[in-house]
């Protein structure tokens, strides 16, 4: 049995939604009769049937307010006939202190493998034009299939999480000069500058030359976190000795740098990322990163960006040393 | 020895705050415990300050630094209005708070001040850098200068700046002359006088609104705007503070700094770049364009107000007079309007109505540019609403960007209607914007004045406000002339009227 979706009807019921809305009455009570209509992207997100779709679609709707989307969730429901379906509805919320709400459109597409092929063609149309296409891949299954590279092709930026994909896989999309972002990268911005921030002190950054060691020990999930890390380091400081290592005591990543008398330490306890240097400790706010905050600062990026480049690059001769 | 550090990434990290120590004169105070402590909080909650950084408060109030620092906890936990407290954050924080009692007046503050400061950059490697934040009265601001530079703390290893909070004077003259006595100690490029609005993100967005997009700039001159409304209305009285408002009134404590800078915001020259100076310069020439009225000018142009007691909400509320600490003869302004033009080629002959007040419906502050209308009338007069285009930018509550326009009611008719398009800043940056106070102090910390007041800017509005300010000296007014809870005086209506606008119910 085939069945598919004609993209003309989808964008037909969006309008009659946003129509319905506009109504008296459509908005809830306390609110303004009418909604604001918000969208700054087009966010095409990819995950199999059996992913936590309840958890799924909390995220989007938690990143809707910061990030306003049309919003296309493509269910990957594997092998079968190729069938293609689609439901249309709206995300929508009233904001603290404001009397009307604001509105996303959310349309969901279920594929079959037998129906991949078929999914750019239903995608385009639904684009909103004149706005960054953004794809978030969350199956590693999809990234590995040829299907994969028309739906990549359409977006400005795709978003991988390389903490479920090899790197090399990443650095494949990165070659063929797509615009790409990678969660595993993205887990240690928080990270990068608090240790960015040791070196603003011009007394540690004039010891900056004396260090000689980086060691990166790691949590078995975070073995690419832990390359990315140490690329971006040894990016700044190209004559370090480096370590990177598997530690079942430690819980997501610790970093030390030392040499010459000089040793800077960054580990996270529970909530709180800890930063000692030679001796004097100070933490700060680092709560465990979820989809959302993750997302959050991905899709607040949709141009090139060179540090993660740089530091792609270098960790796949972290990881590959042979080549 | 690298000179940059290596590891900056300026797409995502937040801007940081260099290692120094800000001094607090005024520690005990309000502003320290309401504002300035909160924002240097989340400021460490957000891993923005480097990791030495410390305060060193001071006030006349004996109390050691644990004393100060349980005090600055309770402020902290009461008035961080959207901030998570965390403990460890906190511990971490507080161990860089610091106090020293002293009198401003007394030169040993300021020897003891040196000798601390000397201990805290070597225990904190805070590289030298000190900032100085009066939050004390203006009276005091020139004591306090004085008293640093007679110290020598004045100059050092690091960089050194001195805030001072508003008012910067209580006229031209004055205000001159507090200049010249920072002056004497700090250079003018060091001097930051802090104006919060400017810090507010609405304010700043107006920037990005004009000059980062194309579209908008062409008609914002005399040939397309009838006039510009700026209101900001407070729906609260004096709040206790009778005594202290009843020396500055409406038009010098929000006229003359706040909505001058914010019409010079909205008005000025697109500036060669978006550096420090070329900005507060294209601002400054604004304020310096702005016409300084005559007497028969200002009658016809500008219209004090005192609110009289009422009931609102079935509540009985004061009037100014009947406020604790307030001369029952009282001539104060709680409600201040005028009309400014300036005298460029941009806006000539296009009226500036600039409204502020105490004991107003509601809280607000916007600006409403109202366009002409079609040069063409091809609607006849039943074809429904005439009402002009109207852009409005809404500085708070509710954040945005609206524009109202006519459109086609749907049906057989050519019946018009008046729509809005709304851009909500909060909804479509659903973030958390950071407090006034945030951004200032980063700034200030970074050396971008960008947001700060120069002294030239100050001076040019006093030149604007003091004429004003002396007419009104001079007169006897029949207050109250107002009711607590309506929109002014009927004779800030009448102002306009005169050229055939109304003000917006906003």
């Amino acid at each position: 049995m085939t069945s598919t979706v004609n993209p003309e009807r989808v964008l037909r019921e969006l309008a009659g939604l946003w129509a319905s809305a506009g109504q008296p009455g459509g908005a809830e009570d306390g609110a303004e009769a009418g909604v604001l209509r918000a969208c700054t992207m087009t966010l095409v997100v990819a995950a199999e049937d059996g992913h936590d779709w309840q958890g799924l679609g909390e995220t989007i709707a938690a990143l809707m307010p910061e990030h306003p989307a049309r919003a296309i969730l493509i269910r990957l429901t594997g092998a079968g006939d190729r069938a293609l379906s689609g439901l249309v509805s709206a995300q929508c919320w009233l904001p603290s202190g404001q009397r009307r709400h604001i509105c996303c459109e959310q349309v969901e597409i279920a594929a079959s493998d037998a129906a991949l092929a078929d999914l750019p063609s239903v995608v385009r149309p639904l684009a909103v034009p004149d706005l960054p296409v953004v794809l978030w891949c969350r199956s590693a299954r999809l990234a590995g299939m040829p299907e994969f590279d028309a739906l990549a092709a359409r977006a400005g930026k795709v978003i991988v999480d390389s903490q479920e994909l090899p790197l090399g896989a990443v650095a494949r999309l990165a070659a063929r000069g797509t615009l790409v972002g990678d969660l595993a990268w993205t887990r240690i911005t928080r990270w990068r500058e608090t240790l960015s921030l040791v070196f603003e002190n011009r007394h540690n950054l004039a010891r900056l030359g004396s260090l000689t060691n980086l060691s990166v020990a790691h949590s078995a999930p975070m073995a690419n976190t832990a390359a990315y890390m140490a690329a971006w380091i040894s990016n700044a400081l190209p004559n370090l000795e480096i370590s990177i290592a598997p530690d079942p005591q430690c819980d997501s990543l610790r970093v030390t740098l030392a040499g010459g008398g000089f040793r800077v330490e960054l580990e996270r306890h529970q909530d709180r990322l800890a930063v000692t240097v030679d001796g004097l400790s100070r933490c700060a706010n680092l709560p465990l990163l979820n989809d959302y905050s993750l997302m959050r600062e991905e899709l607040g990026i949709v141009r090139r960006d060179p540090v993660f480049d740089a530091a792609l690059a270098r960790a796949l001769q972290l990881a590959y040393p042979s080549g | 020895m690298p000179t940059d550090n290596p590891f900056q990434d300026p797409l995502r990290f937040e801007r940081h705050v260099p290692e120094c120590v800000v001094v607090i004169f005024g520690a005990n105070g309000d502003l320290t415990r309401r504002k300035l402590l909160p924002a240097l909080y989340r400021l460490a909650y957000d891993r923005r300050l480097s990791a030495g950084f410390a305060v060193v408060g001071i006030s006349r109030t004996p109390l050691s630094d644990t004393q100060f620092r349980e005090r600055m906890l309770e402020a902290v936990k009461q008035f961080s209005e959207d901030t998570t407290f965390d403990a460890d954050v906190w511990n971490s924080f507080a161990e860089g708070l610091f106090y020293i009692p002293g009198d401003i007046g007394d030169a040993g503050l300021y020897t003891r001040l040196a000798a601390r400061l000397a201990e805290i950059e070597s225990a904190r490697q805070t590289g030298g850098s000190v900032m100085f934040y009066l939050s004390t009265q203006p009276s005091q601001y020139a004591s306090a200068a004085q008293g640093l530079g007679a110290a020598g703390l004045g100059k050092g290893k690091g960089w050194r700046r001195l805030v001072v909070e508003k008012p910067f004077g209580h006229d031209l003259a004055s205000a001159r002359e507090l200049s010249g006595r920072l002056h004497e100690v700090f250079d003018e490029s060091d001097v930051y006088r802090i104006d919060h609005y400017l810090g507010k993100e609405t304010v700043q967005n107006i920037l990005a609104f004009r000059f980062g997009n194309g579209i908008f700039e062409p008609l914002w001159n005399r040939r397309y705007v009838a006039h510009v409304q700026i209101t900001a209305a407070e729906s609260i009285g004096v709040e206790g503070r009778g005594a202290y408002y009843q020396e500055a009134g409406a038009l010098a404590d929000m006229i003359q700094n706040h909505l001058l800078q914010v019409m010079a915001t909205i008005a000025m020259e697109p500036s060669a770049s978006f550096r420090s100076t070329s900005v507060r310069d294209e601002r400054s020439k604004l304020l310096r364009s702005i016409r300084p009225m005559t007497p028969d000018e200002i009658r016809r142009n500008s219209v004090p107000g005192q609110y009289g007691p009422a009931r609102i909400g079935g509540q009985d509320v004061l009037g100014f007079l009947q406020e604790p600490g307030v001369r029952p003869d009282s001539q104060t302004d709680t409600y201040a309007a005028a009309t400014f033009f300036v005298e460029n080629w941009r806006w000539a002959g296009v009226p500036f109505y600039v409204r502020t007040g105490k004991r107003l419906p509601k809280r607000v502050t916007e600006i409403a540019i109202q366009f002409n209308p079609a040069p063409l009338a091809i609607f006849g007069e039943g074809d429904g609403d005439r009402s002009p285009n109207l852009l409005i930018v809404r500085i708070q509550p509710e954040e945005g960007i609206s524009l109202k326009f006519l459109s086609k009611r749907p049906g057989s008719g050519m019946d018009l209607r008046p729509v809005s398009m709304d851009f909500n800043y909060g909804s479509s940056f659903g973030e958390r914007s950071p407090s006034a106070y945030e951004t200032l102090l980063v700034d200030a910390m970074i050396g971008d004045a960008t947001l700060y007041t120069r002294q030239d800017m100050v001076e040019a509005s006093w030149s604007v406000v003091e004429p004003i300010q002396n007419v009104w000296r001079e007169t006897r007014f029949d207050f109250p002339n107002y009711d607590a809870g309506s929109w002014g005086p009927a004779a800030a209506g009448d102002m306009l009227a005169r050229r055939g606008h109304v003000w917006r119910r906003p």
